[in-house]
């Protein structure tokens, strides 16, 4: 384990989404669609997609988009009146990676505080007003991960999702 | 105005006193203080008052240009009281080098040196980093070695992309009593500084792979980034060496490291070009660019290395990203007088043998030129009225050698080349003509006229294709179309450039040549192009007086040696009489140090044989010429090339091949010498692609 490396934030844009592309391909056993990358490019949204940048490089991504919550997902324990408001939404980290010669430097934590950062300091506006809850998917098998995001952030572990 | 007018009282000779006096009682009204103070330098130090100047160039220093390596420069010459003349050649010096990259200096001169610095720099310069670097060219042994550690270090941590090349200024050569810095990869493996950072850079490697840290006895390890540059710096290394596969195999590793870095496509591209495998290279130099389509300079890189491939349309897809164009792209190239991309649109199209549009290109650049030459009238009333002088004569002083500029340099010999390969081969020209109709029968005649008829029709349905498409494109483009007139651009009036070949190639050829040798003296190929048209021209005298010019330029060069031996062999049947015929015979004879042609050509035989580090350049000329005298078979000839081998100076792919060409040319006998030489090219340089 090193030290903090501590990263700067840059926009992911169609100049240099290429450089996502090969983020994703060395952290990532699958392959993503054409349409993941232009979703992410379009959405222009700084706070939840976003690179990480050290001594010039990217030498991380994180990707997060808002999404509606399936009704049979809803907490509907919550006390709100779920007939006459809006429906809930749920912050999803799509992918979050960084390349094997800079883990152990938190830079995957900066990364994903900085989407926790971007949420807080925008809670009220309009685009995350609805938002409830901020999940993403882990392989069963990956113990460090299930850690980092337990750990590190205080998730709970939800039920397995078969075939994702 | 004022240090105008002290600039001119300066020109005039020995009127330095004069020129100095005036500054004094000009200063109150200067505002550029900077100038002032440097114009005062100078002329103390041409009055022999070294210390005074010395004094003016710490005053400079105070106001902050103590970054300013030219300024170092003088101040070391101050205080070494060196001649005028060594001053005004350092001061012409680029980048970091200074004096005593210039002229190799005594120890005593080093130290004395080294201490002005520690008294009257350090103390109050401590941080800059030219005060830091200029003193590390006076110092070698251990303490070369630990200030080199300490300023590649801090460069592999902070990540300097240039560290090599600046490194590279350390690795200087003598040659004629000054340093040149080495480049052939002979020379660089050979020289201490090289080997001693070499030595440097491994022990950071296995420093770094068994503890993460530069230093053993370093107190922190190391981001993973620093891996990456030494290993970066490491392939520079390699680089200079030559030894590109080993080059590409780390930046291999880098690029498995961090695949987002743009710098390792472009240093790999280049190894791999150098490696004679231009195709890879311009893949992996693209992909580099994929990365980051905002970076102009990596666009400009795509575009050459796909030019130099023969890819002329994907370079213009790639370079049009980044032109502001309606329609046609290569106008706004035009436009905006971007002649590195046509003079290698040109070279593409020469290498495809598409002579006409490599003209047109070349007089592309020609014209920039003219336009250039031509801007001075517009400058004359401007500058007048906002009185800045100065640089007003700066620009005519400039424009008073424009022709010896390196890109007009590059367009007239690719101009000049054309025409004499259109002179030597008539038929390119004369395709178009129709076939001798005398010597066929009648059903020939009518079968030969038919298919010239058809021939005519498709040319004028493609050119009339053509011109109803470039018509749609510039209007299409526009939303308002010229009012000016019907204003053909240039580029689109005759896009192939048939009038240009139409024209008479010796006539062209003389005229380029001879501004080139008006206006670039000093450059070797000035006169390799003269001699070349002049002989065509049956012209004795002016080649006499290129080969004469060669050989005080060079007189090893392969060039000046083949043609050399090319004049001695025509010499006898040139149409000369009198004084001419005179002059040629006793000039020869003494050029080839009296001896006949065909001892003087088996004596530098025997001495390319004797010392195996003969540049490969030379060793294929001399070769070459035992052929054409008829001194030695080519079986025997070959092996001058062959067995000398691959490790002397001068090798590269493209001497290489040039080799292999000359080789092939002597025909069956000297097949398995050929044979031979494609086998060791190959070892030599795995990578290269189409070398049989």
């Amino acid at each position: 384990m090193g030290r903090e490396l501590p990263v700067e934030f840059g926009r992911i844009t169609q100049d240099n989404v290429e450089q996502l592309r090969k983020v994703n391909l060395a952290c990532f056993p699958v392959q993503y669609q054409e349409t993941y990358y232009k979703d992410v490019v379009e959405k222009h949204d700084e706070g939840l997609c976003k690179f990480a940048y050290w001594n010039g490089f990217v030498v991380g991504a994180a990707c997060a988009r808002v999404e509606d919550i399936p009704p049979e997902q809803q907490d509907k324990t919550s006390g709100d009146d779920t007939t006459t408001s809006s429906p809930q939404k749920r912050i999803y980290i799509m992918t979050l990676g960084v390349l094997a010669a800079y883990r152990g430097r938190q830079i995957g934590t900066q990364l994903i505080q900085s989407i926790f950062d971007h949420y807080e300091a925008n809670k009220e506006n309009a685009e995350f007003k609805d938002v409830v809850e901020i999940s993403l998917h882990v392989q069963i098998s990956n113990d460090d991960a299930i850690k980092f995001y337990t750990t590190r952030f205080g998730f709970a572990q939800g039920e397995k999702v078969e075939n994702y | 105005l004022a240090l105008y007018r002290n600039r001119i009282l300066s020109e005039i000779p020995n009127n330095e006193k004069e020129a100095l006096d005036h500054l004094n009682v000009c200063q109150k009204v200067v505002v550029d203080r900077t100038s002032l103070l440097m114009a005062r330098a100078k002329y103390q130090y041409q009055l022999g008052q070294y210390s005074d100047a010395k004094e003016t160039v710490l005053l400079l220093f105070q106001r902050g240009m103590i970054e300013n390596y030219k300024l170092h420069s003088m101040y070391m010459c101050a205080i070494l009281e060196l001649e005028y003349q060594t001053l005004e050649e350092a001061m012409k010096l680029p980048g970091t080098r200074t004096l005593p990259t210039l002229v190799p200096l005594t120890d005593e001169q080093k130290q004395k040196i080294l201490e002005a610095y520690k008294t009257e720099i350090y103390p109050d310069y401590g941080k800059s980093s030219a005060a830091n670097r200029i003193p590390m060219n006076l110092v070698d042994g251990d303490r070369l070695r630990s200030t080199l550690d300490i300023f590649i270090r801090k460069g592999l941590v902070k990540g300097v992309p240039s560290l090599c090349l600046e490194l590279s200024t350390f690795l200087l050569v003598e040659k004629d009593g000054k340093y040149v810095i080495a480049t052939d990869p002979v020379d660089v493996k050979e020289h201490v500084a090289y080997k001693l950072i070499l030595e440097l850079v491994h022990g950071y490697l296995s420093s770094l792979e068994s503890n993460n840290k530069l230093l053993p006895e370093d107190e922190f390890e190391e981001p993973p980034s620093t891996q990456l540059w030494t290993w970066y710096l490491l392939a520079g290394l390699h680089e200079l060496a030559g030894e590109y596969s080993e080059g590409i195999a780390l930046l291999d590793k880098c690029i498995d490291h961090t695949p987002t870095a743009v710098d390792v496509y472009e240093l790999k591209a280049r190894l791999l070009k150098s490696a004679g495998d231009i195709k890879t290279a311009v893949e992996v130099i693209d992909a580099g660019r994929d990365l980051d389509r905002q970076d102009r300079y990596i666009n400009n890189q795509t575009t050459k290395y796909m030019l130099e491939a023969g890819m002329e349309s994907e370079a213009l897809n790639r370079i049009s990203l980044f032109t502001k164009h309606e329609g046609n792209p290569e106008v706004n190239l035009f436009d905006m007088q971007c002649s590195w991309y046509e003079l290698g649109l040109a070279a593409c199209y020469a290498n495809k043998k598409e002579w006409g549009k490599a003209l047109k290109k070349y007089s592309a650049v020609v014209k920039h030129f003219d336009d250039f030459h031509e801007d001075q009238f517009d400058f004359h009333s401007y500058c007048v009225r906002k009185v800045t002088l100065r640089a007003y004569t700066d620009v005519l002083k400039f424009e008073d050698n424009l022709w010896g500029e390196d890109y007009y340099f590059t367009a007239a010999e690719g101009t000049i080349r054309v025409y004499l390969h259109l002179h030597d081969n008539p038929a390119i020209t004369k395709e178009e003509e129709e076939p001798d109709y005398s010597k066929m029968t009648a059903a020939e005649r009518k079968k030969a006229k038919a298919i010239a008829r058809k021939k005519r029709a498709q040319a004028e349905k493609q050119a009339e294709k053509k011109k109803s498409e470039a018509k749609d494109s510039e209007n299409g483009g526009q939303k308002n179309p010229p009012k000016k007139g019907d204003k053909v651009s240039p580029v689109e009036q005759d896009p192939d450039g048939t009038e240009l070949l139409k024209k008479e190639p010796l006539e062209e050829a003389k005229k380029y040549s001879a501004i080139l040798s008006k206006h670039c003296p000093t450059r070797l190929g000035t006169w390799v192009l003269q001699y070349d048209v002049s002989i065509r021209r049956k012209k004795p005298l002016l080649a006499l007086q290129a080969l004469l010019k060669m050989r005080g330029l060079d007189p090893t060069s392969a060039q000046y040696i083949t043609r050399l031996v090319d004049f001695a062999t025509k010499a006898p049947s040139f149409d000369a009489t009198g004084a001419v015929k005179t002059v040629v015979t006793e000039e020869t004879a003494s050029l080839l140090g009296g001896k006949p042609v065909s001892d003087y050509v088996v004596d530098l035989g025997k001495q390319a044989r004797q010392d195996p580090k003969t540049s490969l350049p030379l060793r294929a000329a001399i070769a070459e010429i035992l052929v054409k005298t008829k001194s030695e078979e080519p079986g025997t000839a070959a092996s001058i090339i062959v067995d000398g081998g691959i490790d002397g100076r001068g090798v590269d792919i493209e001497s290489c091949r040039e080799a292999l060409t000359i080789l092939k040319a002597f025909g069956k006998e000297a097949s398995p010498s050929a044979e031979k030489w494609i086998a060791t090219v190959n070892e030599r340089f795995p990578l290269v692609k189409n070398f049989s």
